[in-house]
This record gives structure tokens, sequence and C-alpha cells, in this order.
């Protein structure tokens, strides 16, 4: 059977997540993390009713969800295209709209090649992935204990609580998945949804107090705070954490995109059965068609929107459930 | 071949025998009476032990007395004289043919539609030696020879139990090959040996004369860049894999085995690791994951960090490849593919030459080219120190060196066009490959990934002989 495993299903939508954190882009503060967090939260409450109540997820829960990962999708080659100032990618600066097409392009390839392997292969991949970023989470934020200044945490706020909240449930893109990977989930949903919800919630607060204590003060001017952040942090005494922090943040934005892909192919084969060749080719340029169409714009508001329904949708579920049972 | 039964008449039996082997001067046809009944012995020239056929065929078999039929002479011979301990009956010339070609002596008797063989093999072959490939230092140093029986019987004298099972059976249309499946019967699933005879069943091959023409048959056929199929020179090395669970697959004329399956993890592995201290095996098995990422990373990222990242090199270093590198006339992707092809070509050289020249060739190389490319500056000094310790950490992990090799190619032009960015798109796309090859069901990558927590005491570090006792640890564990 092509089930994964809870940890598996887990990495995968942590990398979504994490992904989403370095591409925050204007100030963050300690707010920025209660509002994300808040907003994590009440999405755990809502996984755990889908999770507890649901059974099957409809055909129209199902064409939402579809639509969700190619705008997800989408969104996520957005925010590639928007921190390519930040983070070097060679030609993609100086050829303009084809270098964004290039490097959208190149990964479009590796997600393609990569989905057209299965879910199996590429959760375990995403494990080591996410293994990866964790070391790389982890030296950043133990060299920050021992270097940075920890006041900086506590600058004077300009952000509300409300914005925080917003932004945390746009950088959700991986919510869709998580409703619809939890079938292919062996073992126990409910300690699945904890797994992730607990895993995200932690790597959101070492991210983000990273961040503030290592940028203190450029935090508010700082376009990417995260980014910036991993670029000044010096752990070794001769020697940044650049590269390191560039590898992860490309792995990423592959397996981001590739989940998406396949969440969006998986849908595609459980709505239209005889539509079995070039799913996920469809899907990829489906993204890429959005991508366009979002062309590097940040949609805070739609995005957030976008997750809100997505939780709605998976509220719903209760109900179907208990038709399916009746 | 045709597969007729035997004709009953001895003479038109061999004149069969004579059409179908073209009258090939290397078929032995003595013909005989022995207990009033016409017969014939057949064996094929250098396959059999002449004073082996003298003394323990011949004689005996001429001082039958008289028998009645030819039915009651076979009867006698083979229950009664016991000429060799291994005796198949034949019924068809095709049987016939591949027993003979394999060392075996054939009777023929006048009105027998069947033939008895005798195992008097006897052809020279070379004897155990220390294996050239697998080097250990504190292992036995007894390698497989290119004679089936011979590597079962090094199996056999380690594994004594009852157990160990192996099963002979002949491959390859032309060829007639010998294969031999071998696996203890307790610790293998049984799904993985039904699964390898139903992949053997598609071999259709003419000749089977190395390993590697099996294992596309025994792998899946998707695109995978490492092998999910191993293979093993050292009899200890696949004893301690059998054990484990695992199958192998010996092919006469070959002096390796396939081992089925294969785990990424067991590329690190040699059997020292368990002679020396843990902490010892431990440090040395990390110094090779280290390798294997320097091997195929390293001069990638010199490349792309030179290239495109200079600003993440600390001022010291920097400057020194600066310096180091405006001498340069090449750019450094074609200096680095330049010194990678260089070596590749002197150790293609290395290997085909015969072994007086060989020595010839690593003068050449190190002393000439190599000092001359570097004072000539076509090559950056940092730039070959790169290169050779790439080419050193590949050498750690030798089962790994071809795909190290290529990857090492490709990581550098990915490293040389798109920098940090193109080397992590490639290493996605390698990760997603590595995991998933799977076949069987054994993931490779277990138990890294899919996690196996119990996995690790053998993988990122060495227990202690006494804790990894109590495990019992069969590879179905890793079965998904």
């Amino acid at each position: 059977m092509n089930s994964i495993s809870r940890y598996q299903l887990a990495a995968m939508l942590i990398i979504t997540d994490v992904f989403g954190l370095f591409c925050l882009s204007g100030s963050i503060s300690l707010m920025t993390l209660y509002g994300i967090l808040s907003a994590s939260a009440l999405q755990f409450l809502t996984a755990l009713i889908f999770v507890l109540h649901g059974k099957e997820t409809s055909k129209g829960q199902q064409f939402f969800y579809l639509l969700y990962a190619v705008f997800c999708g989408g969104a996520l080659f957005s925010s590639l295209w928007r921190t390519s100032g930040a983070i070097y990618i060679p030609y993609e600066e100086r050829n303009g709209i084809w270098g964004k097409l290039l490097t959208a392009g190149l990964i479009a390839l590796v997600c393609l090649y990569s989905s057209s392997t299965g879910l199996r292969a590429v959760s375990r991949a995403a494990v080591t992935a996410a293994a990866a970023g964790l070391l790389c989470i982890l030296i950043d934020f133990v060299s920050a204990v021992f270097t940075a200044d920890w006041e900086n945490i506590y600058r004077p706020e300009n952000q509300s609580f409300f914005y925080g909240f917003v932004r945390g449930f746009a950088v959700s893109g991986s919510l869709g998945s998580f409703f619809v990977l939890l079938e292919k989930t062996r073992g126990e949903r409910s300690y699945a949804a904890v797994l992730y919800f607990g895993a995200k919630t932690l790597l959101t607060a070492v991210v983000i107090l990273t961040s503030l204590a290592v940028a203190g003060g450029i935090v508010s001017a700082a376009e990417f705070p995260v980014i910036t952040a991993a670029q000044l942090s010096q752990p070794f005494e001769a020697q940044r954490i650049d590269s390191l922090f560039l590898v992860i943040f490309i792995s990423f934005a592959v397996f981001s995109v590739t989940l998406q892909v396949m969440t969006g192919a998986y849908l595609l084969k459980r709505l239209f059965p005889k539509f079995r060749r070039w799913r996920s080719s469809t899907v990829t340029l489906l993204v890429l068609g959005a991508a366009l169409l979002m062309s590097g714009r940040e949609l805070i508001l739609l995005r957030a929107a976008a997750a809100l329904a997505a939780l709605t949708v998976s509220a719903a579920v209760k109900k179907s459930a208990e038709k399916i049972s009746g | 071949m045709e597969k007729n039964g035997l004709l009953p008449s001895l003479d038109s039996s061999i004149k069969e025998i004579r059409r179908i082997s073209g009258n090939s001067s290397d078929v032995l046809i003595n013909r005989f009476v022995t207990g009033g009944i016409h017969c014939a012995l057949l064996c094929c020239d250098g396959m059999v032990s002449t004073s082996v056929i003298t003394e323990l065929i011949f004689e005996p078999i001429t001082d039958i007395p008289e028998k009645c039929s030819a039915e009651e002479l076979f009867h006698y011979i083979n229950e009664e004289l016991l000429l060799s301990a291994d005796r198949p009956v034949i019924g068809d010339y095709e049987e016939l043919f591949r027993l003979m070609n394999s060392g075996f002596a054939v009777l023929l008797a006048e009105g027998m539609t069947r033939a008895l063989a005798f195992g008097v093999q006897g052809y020279s072959s070379r004897g155990v030696q220390e294996p050239s490939g697998e080097g250990n230092i504190m292992g036995a140093h007894e390698g497989f020879t290119e004679t089936i029986r011979v590597n079962m019987s090094q199996i056999r004298r380690r594994i004594k139990s009852p157990e160990l099972v192996m099963e002979i059976f002949a491959k390859g249309s032309k060829s007639s090959t010998d294969l031999c499946l071998c696996y203890m019967k307790d610790r293998v699933p049984k799904s993985l040996t039904d699964k390898i005879r139903s992949s053997l069943d598609d071999v259709e091959l003419e000749a089977i004369l190395t390993t590697g023409q099996l294992r596309p048959f025994l792998e899946n056929g998707s695109f995978e860049i490492f092998d999910s199929t191993g293979t093993t020179e050292r009899p200890d090395v696949l004893c301690s894999k059998l054990i484990e669970g695992r199958a192998a697959l010996f092919v006469d004329g070959v002096p390796y085995a396939i081992v089925i399956p294969r785990l990424f993890c067991e590329s690190f592995q040699t059997l020292d690791d368990y002679a020396f201290k843990p902490y010892y095996s431990t440090f040395i098995r990390w110094l090779k994951y280290g390798a294997f990422l320097a091997a195929v990373l390293l001069p990638s990222f010199y490349v792309s960090i030179v290239m495109y990242h200079p600003e993440l090199l600390n001022s010291t270093l920097f400057m020194l490849l600066v310096d180091a590198e405006k001498k340069a006339p090449l750019s450094i992707v074609t200096e680095a593919l330049f010194a990678l092809l260089m070596y590749e070509i002197i150790r293609e050289a290395g290997v085909r030459l015969p072994k007086p020249v060989g020595g010839a060739v690593s003068i050449i190389s190190g002393l000439i080219i190599g000092d001359a490319a570097v004072n000539s500056g076509l090559i950056s000094t940092p730039l070959l120190t790169m290169t050779a310790l790439a080419v050193l950490g590949g050498l750690v992990v030798p089962e790994l060196n071809p795909q190290i090799t290529v990857l090492r190619f490709v990581f550098i032009i990915a490293g040389g066009a798109l920098g940090l960015f193109g080397i992590s798109l490639l290493a996605c796309g390698v990760l997603v490959n590595i995991c998933a090859t799977e076949d069987y069901g054994f993931p490779y990558t277990a138990p890294l990934s899919p996690f196996k927590a119990s996995g690790m005491g053998d993988t990122a570090v060495r227990s202690g002989v006494k804790k990894m006792q109590s495990r019992g640890f069969t590879v179905e564990e890793y079965h998904e």
C-alpha cells in the first residue's frame, strides 16, 4: 500500500510551513510570534475535529483542496521570486522575467521528477531534508544563544496581534495537504496532528525568536527578516551560515512545491479516475500559471482567507461523515 | 538444442551425439562391453580428472559380472557400485550435454533410453586467494573463486546450520551457466526468495558471464542511480548477510556473489568495524560518511562558491583563492572538469594496462602531468587540492565509486552553471532518487529514511557486539 508514516507526513508539512516563515516579508516582532502561534492553535483544534469525526473527504471538498493546492503552489513560486533578491540565484537577477521563468522551470522539473517517483519516495526524502533543515536552524539558534543580544526580542512593537494572526494563516500553505494526505497516513491520525502542530509551533518559535535576537535593530528595515538573520548569523568564528541556509532554502522550496503538486495530482486522480496520465504535469502547469498571475505579490490577505476557507471546509467533514454513516 | 529423449540404439545415440556436437574434438566417446552389454562412456576433454575417471569409473565398471539386460546393469551400477557421490539420471540430449560439459562422465548402454552421469569434475581452476577488491585487516583472507562449488563450500564451512539452503539451477540458453541461490530458510522472508525466483524466470540470455548481466533482472526497472543489489567477494561478509536474512546468488565462473537486498548504509560497513572497539569503528564510519559527501560535493562547492558566492568565504581564504585563481588561464569549471577527467583517464589506464606498465603510468601521471599542470599554471593549487581530496574520499567507499564519479561531474556542472542553487536542485533530485530506490519492498535508504531507531545501533554508531547479539536483527525489520 502506498501509505506513509505520521513522521513522514509531519516532515513534508513542516517543510512547507518553515519555507513560508523563511519568505515572511516585512517587520516581525513578538506580536507576530503570538499571532502565528494563535493561528496554529486554532488550526490544531479544527484539525482535531477533522481527525476525530472525519472519515473521507467529499467530492466538493476534494475539488476545493485541488484549487487550494494550485493556489498555494503558485504562492510558493511567487515567494521564491520575491526572495530572489536576497537569495542570490545566478542568471535570475540579470535576465528579468526569463530568469524568473528559468528558475521556476528548473524547480518545476525537479518537482515533476520527484512527484513521479511517488508519495513514499518523496516523504522519505522529505524526512532527510527536514532533518538537515532542523540541523541548520539548531546551529543558528545555538549560536544565537551565545552570541546574540536577547534583549532584542523585547524591542517596541509596531505590529498588531491581529496582523500576526493573519500572517499565521497566510504561512500555513500545507493545511490542504494535511487534510488530504491524512487518508494515506498509517497509525493514529490524532497523533499525526499533534506531532505536526507541535513541531510547527516549536519551530516557529525558534525561527522567529532567533531572527529577532540576531537581526536586532534592523529587523524593521529588513525586507525578509528571517533570511537577513540567517545571513547575519555567524555561528563559527570565521564562517557565516549562508551557504548551508541557501541549500536548505532551495531544498525546502522544492519539497514545498512538490507537496502541492503531489496533493493536486492525488486529488485529480480521486476526482477524475479516468485521467490517468500527465496528472503531475497538469498540476505543475496550473501552479506555474497561478504563480504568473500572482507575479511576485505577497497577497497576505488572500492567502490567509484561503487557509481559513480550507479550515472551514475541513470542519464540514463532520456532516459528510454523518451522511456516509447515515 | 533438441530436448529429444535418448535413443535406445547405442549406435544411433552416438551418431546423434556426434551430430549435435558437430563432431567436436573435445567430446570423448569410449566404447566398451561390460556385463555382456555394449556401453559407451562419454566425457568432455579437459573437464574431467583423468586419474579419477580411470580409478573410480573405468576399473570397476569393466569388471561387472554378466547381466541379462541393460536395465539390470544400470540398477547394479547405480545401486551397488556407487561410483561417485553425484549420480544424476539423464533422459534427454540437452541434459546430457549440460552435464557432460560440466565435467560429468556419462554412461550410455545399448537398449536404454536413460543414461547415468558421474560427477568426476577435474578441470583446472584458480585456488582460493585473498580478495583483491575488499581489503580487510582483521578478518579472513579468503575470497571467492570462479568455481561455484568451491564458493558454496566456503559458505557451508562457515555456516554449518541445516537452515542454510543452496539451490542450484542453470540459466543461459547457450552457456547453461550454473547459478546458486543461497539463503537461511529460517531468516529470509519467503516472499523474497519467491520474488527472486520469479525475477530470474525472466532471464532469457544466451550466456551469463558476469553478475552484471543478472543484476538488472533482480532490480526494479525504474531509473536508479544506486544499486539495490550488492556484490561481495568475501565469504565471511556473505555469511553475515545471509544470517541477517538476505539472499545471495552465485554465478559459476564469477568470483563474486550478488547480495539481495542491498542498503545504502551497508556501503559504509566493513567486517573490520566489528574487530575494533566500538568508539573507533564509530569514528571510522562517520569518517566514511564525510568522505562520501566530500567526494561528491567538494569540487562543486568550491566551484560555485568561488564563482558565484565569494562572500561566503572569510577574507583570508578569499585572498588566498583569488591569488591562486588569477594565474589560471581557464575558467574554474573547465579547470575542475579538466583535472577530474585527467584523473579518470589515468585511473582507467592504470586498471586496464598490464601490471608492469601500471607503475610507469603512476609515475608519469603523478610526477610529470600533475607537477607540470600546476607549474605551468594550467590548474590552480587549491583546485587540485580539492580534486585530490574528493578523489581520495571516493576511494574510501569503493563500492559507491561509479556513482560518486558520475555525480561529481554532474554536480560540478550544476554548481558551475547555477551556483548553490543548482547544487541544491540537483541534490534534491538525487535525494529523491535514492529514496525511491526500493526492491522487493526493502527501501534502500533504511534505516535512515524510513527511520528505524533500532537500526541506528549499526548505522549512526557501532554498538558493542554483546548489545547487537541480543538484538537478533534480520533485514525483514526494514520491509515496508
